[in-house]
């Protein structure tokens, strides 16, 4: 009998949909041989099992064991390249996704992989950097920042030690593209951080990564180790050394100033700034510290010229943005998209509308701290010009669907809870602030709220903004402030039938 | 692989004790204590400052900052519940109650009463495939309240 290859994602959520268990009732048969690859990222799809055809590959979806035969027939597959969900998409930084093994090198390059650092290094630090500026990239881990701009900063230092960190916290709920990344294309993490020490000058770079990754910070020690062995790392015309190091469930430590304090070991307290990390960061180093996406484009970057990333886009926002669809929605996951698509759009053309039985009611971008969007708003392009105008943040791409059973004084709650929980304390109006806001929503909830208590809510909300020393004191109220504002009467007919003025 | 005894703690330490003229990393060194032993017991915070040549105090102040640090012994297994948004959106509280209410019920036989430990975790990363719950290792998606207890069953 012929041996047939097939694909199954090794993906976190892919083997949380049951790849495993398909991995392990196919093992000892002669017919198949699994390939495990990275995920397509349509995990409403996962377990999703494909083959080669001569007309590319095809795909069985939601996949359970008993459906080897018709794989092996190559009755009832669906070609990939037909999938809308992925079709519509434009895949530049994810487009090895299902497609390589995460960890063989060799597949890497052969799809274009180090031709980025090949460049920079024909280039000098300066030149790189220039590159990046007509590039017009900027942070994806939330702030938005141009990316050159830092590294000029970095590189301008002068220090006999400089340092390269990602930023793998991605604490935001509803995120989970830079574990898709770690997981599923590491050396793409490890090719940018290599360009930007070449920029900046550094020799030692860390990934601090979330405690929740367990398999994205394996993935990336097995990387490291297989670039270190084909002599990628430690080449003789530019030493590099990296290391991953794991966080332990702060979501602070997200925040540049408190994840170097964590990498140092400490208590993952927020630092004023400046000085900014670029100048003085890690054990008091010039430091880079950027998103595990960011890092992540910029192999394209270089290989294609900046001129190619600033040509995607709008205005403001170039490139592509790694939306992660996720809620009540028929078919959550990872959607990589020029920016300039509308909210509505993706809920349309990708979300496939809403979960069984659920009608929509509102939707939340930028994770805990950004704000909520309901029906009459969704007409806003995903960019980070339309989104500053209305006081609001793409952050890093999370796009959280909620539905009309959602409790919105609940929510709010829920959101100062959070805040008050992950504050780190340095600050009075985020460590104070957010206990004060979840004690008055803890009262609205049990009925015992007056209509002082919205006032006194958005009071509040204001000075947080204005006062707080990082964005989570700083956004915290956002969420808050936008359910009250788009769901007026939920927070109202909790109100105490004893408040004064209703 | 745990570590009963106080050689033990000491050998998990050793490992951790900085290099001369090298930074103390304590976060680094409880994780590895953690990992060991399954939690950090307090009463060894003076051993572990003077390994790294630290404070107590900042020991403890690490200690207390992290959540995934714990002082106390888990359960012999540990359920973790994701109550990021995309899991909330998806009824993931449900999910939570029902868990509880289980391990309630199951704690009332003294000899399962260590059986589990349940917590509540911040976003797994898992969204597209919320609720999700993690048990140990193993994450589970599309966790729905009448899979728990097919879902806890195997683990003893
Ligand atoms: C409370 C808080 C949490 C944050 N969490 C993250 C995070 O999980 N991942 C991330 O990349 N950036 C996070 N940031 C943003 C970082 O401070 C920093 O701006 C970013 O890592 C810079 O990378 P970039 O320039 O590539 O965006 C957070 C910021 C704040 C205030
Ligand atoms: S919100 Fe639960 S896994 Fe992300």
């Amino acid at each position: 009998m012929k041996t047939m290859r097939c694909y199954l994602a090794n993906d976190t959520s892919s083997r949380a949909a049951g790849a495993e268990r398909l991995a392990d009732a196919w093992s000892e048969r002669p017919e198949i041989q699994l390939i495990r690859t990275s995920s397509r990222g349509a995990f409403f799809l996962e377990p999703m099992v494909e083959r080669e055809t001569p007309n590319g590959r095809e795909a069985w979806f939601n996949v359970a064991p008993n459906d080897l035969p018709r794989i092996v027939a190559g009755v009832g597959g669906t070609p990939v390249a037909g999938i809308p969900f992925l079709q519509q998409q434009t895949r530049f930084t994810f487009a090895n996704f299902g497609i390589t093994e995460p960890l063989a090198l060799d597949e890497y390059q052969a799809r274009g992989g180090l031709k980025g650092l090949a460049a920079a290094g024909s280039l000098s630090p300066e030149a790189i950097v220039e590159e990046l500026r007509i590039s017009r990239l900027r942070g994806r881990g939330g702030a938005a920042f141009p990316v050159w701009k830092k590294w000029q900063v970095a590189q301008q230092a002068s220090s006999e030690q400089k340092y390269v960190v990602a930023n793998a916290d991605e604490g935001d709920a509803g995120t989970y593209c830079d574990r898709m990344i770690m997981e599923g294309d590491p050396f793409r993490l490890i090719e940018g951080m290599m360009i930007c020490a070449r920029a900046i000058g550094a020799t030692r770079g860390y990934i601090y990564c979330r405690h929740e990754y367990p398999a994205a910070a394996q993935a990336m020690r097995f990387a490291i180790q297989k670039a270190r062995e084909a002599d990628l790392l430690d080449s003789d015309d530019y030493p590099f050394d990296l290391e991953v190091v794991s966080g332990a469930g702060s979501y602070v430590c997200g925040e540049e100033t408190a994840l170097l304090e964590s990498l140092e070991g400490r208590r993952g307290v927020v630092l004023a700034k400046p000085p900014y990390p670029a100048e003085s960061g890690l054990y008091g180093k010039p430091t880079i510290v950027s998103n595990v996406l960011t890092f992540a484009t910029i192999p394209n970057i270089l290989a294609n010229g900046g001129a190619w990333h600033a040509s995607i886009g709008t205005e403001g926002s170039r490139g592509t943005m790694a939306v992660q669809l996720g809620g009540r929605v028929k078919q959550p996951g990872l959607i990589e998209i020029p920016f300039g698509l509308t909210l509505r759009d993706i809920l349309d053309r990708f979300g496939g509308g809403m979960a069984a039985g659920s009608r929509f009611k509102a939707v939340q971008i930028g994770g805990p701290l950004g704000s909520l969007f309901p029906e009459s708003q969704l007409d806003i392009p995903i960019c980070y010009d339309a989104f500053a105008e209305v006081g609001a943040i793409l952050g890093h791409g999370g796009i959280v669907v909620y539905d009309h059973e959602t409790d919105m004084v609940e929510l709010a709650r829920h959101f100062m809870a959070f805040t008050a929980d992950e504050s780190c304390g340095k600050c009075t109006p985020c460590r104070i602030g957010s206990v004060r806001g979840r004690e008055i929503l803890e009262r609205i909830q049990i009925g015992q709220g007056t209509a002082e208590d919205l006032v006194l809510l958005s009071d509040l909300g204001e000075t947080m903004k204005a006062t707080s020393l990082c964005a989570l004191g700083g956004r915290a109220p956002y969420p808050v402030l936008t359910a009250i504002e788009h769901f007026p009467n939920e927070f109202r007919s909790k109100l105490s039938a004893f408040s004064s003025q209703q | 692989m745990r570590i009963r005894n106080k050689t033990q703690l000491a050998e998990t330490l050793e490992t951790c004790r900085p290099a001369l003229l090298d930074n103390p990393n304590i976060l680094k060194a409880l994780l590895a204590i953690q990992s060991a032993r399954g939690y950090v017991p307090t009463n060894a915070i003076p051993q572990i400052a003077q390994v790294l040549g630290v404070t107590e105090a900042q020991v403890a102040g690490v200690l207390s900052y992290y959540s995934d640090l714990r002082t106390q012994p888990p359960g012999r297994h540990l359920i973790r519940v994701c109550m990021g948004e995309s899991c909330m959106a998806n009824h993931g509280a449900r999910v939570f109650r029902t868990i509880q209410e289980y391990i309630r019920i199951n704690a009332r036989d003294p000899t399962q009463a260590e059986r589990f430990t349940v917590e509540q975790m911040s976003c797994a990363g898992n969204c597209a495939l919320s609720p999700t719950v993690m048990i140990d290792a193993d994450l589970c998606g599309r966790v729905t309240p009448s899979d728990v207890l097919s879902l806890l069953e195997p683990y003893r």
